[in-house]
């Protein structure tokens, strides 16, 4: 088995290569018999991906068949695992995710090369970008971390088992959707650069590699949530971002993969911020490589972190050979990046994008430094000083609640300039609306100048209600227009308008969800815990509920040993839910693991929602008693609610637009025999 | 093993015959020119009208506003339509 996984990835590498360099020749002349060399390196590439196919697919066979003769399987999987996880072990560890990685590279190069008509050369360059990187991987896998090393000495019975952490049924789907991501931006990547080298005039490429960003920014978004969700109800400490550097690794390239998907509108309408965008979209496939590394080559401490090993030294001439390529293809092609109009007024949607854009890079720097302030105070000082979440939150919070407030300023602004008249015929209700939201948080016992965390929470709660307001504004406003010319009713005309121009409503739809987003993180300051050993009988109150321990119980499966906590919990003297913490201790890994229970109170308080969340902590070793923490966290949920409506907003903006409803007849444009040549 | 053998080899026959061994000509994509750029930037700039037309309709942009704006777009699509003029001219393609 582990000769075929072995086979199928040194012929892969082979296809990649010969796809990278038959493919660049090709790229230097275009006559036929360069033509045909081109054709087989885009056919050589798409047999690399039925190579790695094949190499993935044996992997995940291994692991079904507990072939503990492959040193991978045996680490990361056992007999009596179940089988989910057992899938799950093709991304679990370090050799298996790097191969996972080249598979969905392979994978995206597949459909790209299939596609190749849209624009032959264009795609031509782009398919040798693509090549290029999937060489590296395979590079790693078949000499740096093989995943079908053979086990030395006696074959052993069993696997050491997954890790605790990664039991967990997000497990199966956080990391492939974190990967989509992170492999996905490397075809704007490689359209980008591809574009560069061949000075491809104009901004066709972006349009080509719109749905691949949108698509890739989405699993992206998907994946950064999910771990957050994961750390929330897995880790136990009640809470769901730490600041970790595995974190950071994700959300950097989500902030100029954002910044980038709102800039590029720039270059489309008005062909401005082209050496921007790149420089964007360049630094974002750098940061997607830069997360793999602080993922894959624990050279950061993290919980998120399952490998410490040598393949960092690859990574790092990696990323240096590629800022090296991008640089000098910036420079050297800097002539072909022009601006064609420049900013006409610091009141415009232009300009919005633009401190969006730099707001969005001051997060990502300071993360950047954050993250990486261990490595360099301990080469310049000798000893690792880290940053802990108070750094972090100095700069993310009043930055973050800028761009909110840009997230509902720039959809009402115009393009080019916009006019005194024109912000308060656009600002005057949602502005109003998101001032009473302010006024009623006072009005409800909120004190924003006794604490900076209940300003910050009082500013997010009126900005997040501006987003809103202005995203009720946009539909209300445009469903008027379609509903006055089809006679349809004002939801039908919203329904037609978001059909209509679907990027930018679907756009919206995404802002509302952020908003929800930031809603869910506002209750922060307002979180509550306790925690007690209790007895049978036992009760302890937090804020609205009566937590009541009725007793405890014991489990055993092949795969694990448990105890649980059975809490009965009241509220308002009425009995709403039982719930279950529980603690596990795995078998093959030797390995605890405590698993919280989560209640989100929809059905008690709606808009309030909150989670109230039990832990079991195992017991005291000198009382022996049971120890259970219990935390209220306010609104919690809303942000995973938000996450739900940023999809379907990305969904929505992902399908083709409908014809336009005409609305106005476009005054036909004459041109004058006098007009010179623009751009 | 024969059979590890024998299944390694029929996959590289079947690689190396995919990669190598096609019938008929090479697929040539049209070369993209400053003319095909110009008609995209036309495209752009009708959208951008398009849009414009719309905010007005719907409340978003007011009069004064509105129409130094279209001027504005207008003489933009005039600038591009001219060039695309001269360079088809100069090409002897047809519109």
């Amino acid at each position: 088995m582990s000769l075929i996984g072995s086979f199928a990835l040194l012929i892969a590498l082979d296809l990649s290569a010969y796809s990278f360099l038959a493919g660049f020749l090709a790229l230097r002349d275009k006559g036929a018999a360069w033509a045909r060399l081109g054709e087989t390196a885009r056919r050589a590439g798409i047999a690399a991906f039925a190579a790695v196919l094949l190499a993935g697919i044996v992997l995940v066979v291994a692991a079904f068949n507990n072939d503990f003769s492959i040193a991978y399987i045996f680490h990361h999987s056992n007999r009596d695992l179940p089988a989910a996880y057992k899938f799950a072990v093709l991304w679990s560890g370090q050799e298996g995710s790097l191969l996972f990685w080249s598979l969905l590279l392979a994978g995206y190069g597949f459909v790209l090369r299939l596609r190749y008509k849209t624009d032959q050369r264009l795609f031509a360059y782009a398919s040798v970008i693509i090549a290029a990187v999937q060489v590296f991987f395979l590079l790693i896998l078949n000499f740096a971390a093989h995943p079908f090393a053979i086990m030395q000495g006696a074959l052993p019975a069993d696997g050491t088992g997954l890790n605790p952490l990664l039991q967990y049924p997000e497990m199966v789907i956080h990391p492939p959707m974190l990967y989509l991501g992170y492999v996905g931006f490397t075809v704007p990547f490689a359209f980008a650069l591809g574009a560069l080298i061949m000075k491809y005039p104009g901004e066709k490429w972006i349009q080509i590699t719109r749905r691949w960003t949108m698509v890739t920014w989405c699993f992206l978004t998907i994946g950064v949530f999910l771990g957050a969700h994961w750390a929330y109800a897995v880790l136990g400490w009640g809470g769901y971002w730490g600041w970790d550097p595995v974190e950071n690794a994700s959300l950097m390239p989500w902030l100029t993969g954002t910044a980038f998907l709102h800039s590029v509108m720039m270059q489309e309408k008005r062909g401005m911020l082209k050496v921007w965008n790149m420089s964007l979209i360049f630094a974002t496939f750098l940061l997607c490589m830069l997360g793999t590394f602080l993922t894959r080559s624990g050279v950061i401490s993290s919980v998120h972190a399952f490998a410490q090993s040598s393949i960092g030294t690859w990574f790092l001439v990696f990323i240096v050979l590629t800022l090296g390529v991008c640089t000098f293809f910036l420079v050297a092609n800097r002539s072909h990046l022009k601006s064609e109009h420049k900013l006409e007024s610091l009141v415009s949607r232009e300009s919005s994008f633009l401190f969006n854009n730099l707001l969005l890079l001051v997060v990502c720097f300071t993360i950047l430094w954050g993250t990486f302030f261990p490595i360099l105070s301990e080469f310049v000082q000798g000893h690792k000083v880290t940053v802990g979440p108070p750094f972090f939150n100095r700069v993310a919070v009043p930055v973050a609640l800028l761009l909110l407030l840009l997230t509902a300023v720039g959809p009402l602004l115009a393009w080019r300039k916009t006019s005194l008249e024109s912000l308060k015929r656009n600002f005057l209700f949602p502005a109003l609306g998101s001032l009473a939201i302010g006024v009623m948080m006072i009005l409800f016992g909120v004190r924003p100048w006794e604490d900076p965390s209940y300003f910050y929470a009082t500013m997010a709660a009126v900005l997040s209600a501006l987003v809103i307001f202005t995203v009720i504004s946009e539909f209300v406003r445009g469903g008027r227009v379609i509903a006055g010319k089809s006679q349809q009713n004002l939801f039908a005309a919203m329904i037609h308008l978001c059909h209509r121009n679907t990027r930018r409503y679907g756009g919206y739809i995404v802002h509302f969800g952020v908003a929800l987003v930031v809603i869910g993180i506002l209750g922060t300051p307002f979180n509550r815990e306790v925690e007690k050993e209790m007895g049978f009988g036992d009760k302890i109150s937090l804020g609205p509920y009566t937590l009541v321990c009725q007793s405890y119980t014991q489990d055993d499966n092949p795969n694990y040993g448990s105890e649980q906590a059975i809490m009965n919990v009241f509220r308002g003297g009425k009995q709403i839910t039982t719930m279950y913490p529980e603690r596990r201790f795995y078998k093959a890994s030797g390995q605890p693991q405590t698993l919280p229970r989560i209640y989100p109170s929809f059905r008690e308080d709606f808009l309030l929602v909150s989670d109230l969340y039990l832990l079991y902590e195992g017991k005291n070793d000198t009382t022996g008693q049971p120890i259970i923490k219990a935390h209220l966290n306010p609104l919690v949920p809303w942000i995973w609610i938000g996450l739900i409506i940023m999809v379907f907003g990305t969904i929505v903006a992902l399908v083709p637009n409908a014809a336009a409803v005409q609305v106005a007849a476009t005054t036909p444009v004459r041109a004058p025999a006098h007009v010179g040549a623009g751009g | 093993m024969m059979m590890i053998i024998f299944f390694c080899s029929v996959m590289t026959i079947a690689s190396l015959y995919y990669i190598f061994f096609f019938p008929g000509e090479v697929y040539a994509g049209e070369e993209k020119t400053r003319l095909g750029y110009l008609r995209e930037r036309k495209e752009a700039v009708y959208e951008n009208l398009r849009d414009l037309n719309f905010e007005y309709k719907a409340g978003k942009v007011p009069d004064a506003d509105y129409q130094s704006m279209r001027t504005s777009l207008e003489e933009e699509a005039a600038a591009i339509m001219a060039e695309i003029a001269r360079l088809e001219q100069a090409t002897g393609q047809a519109v």
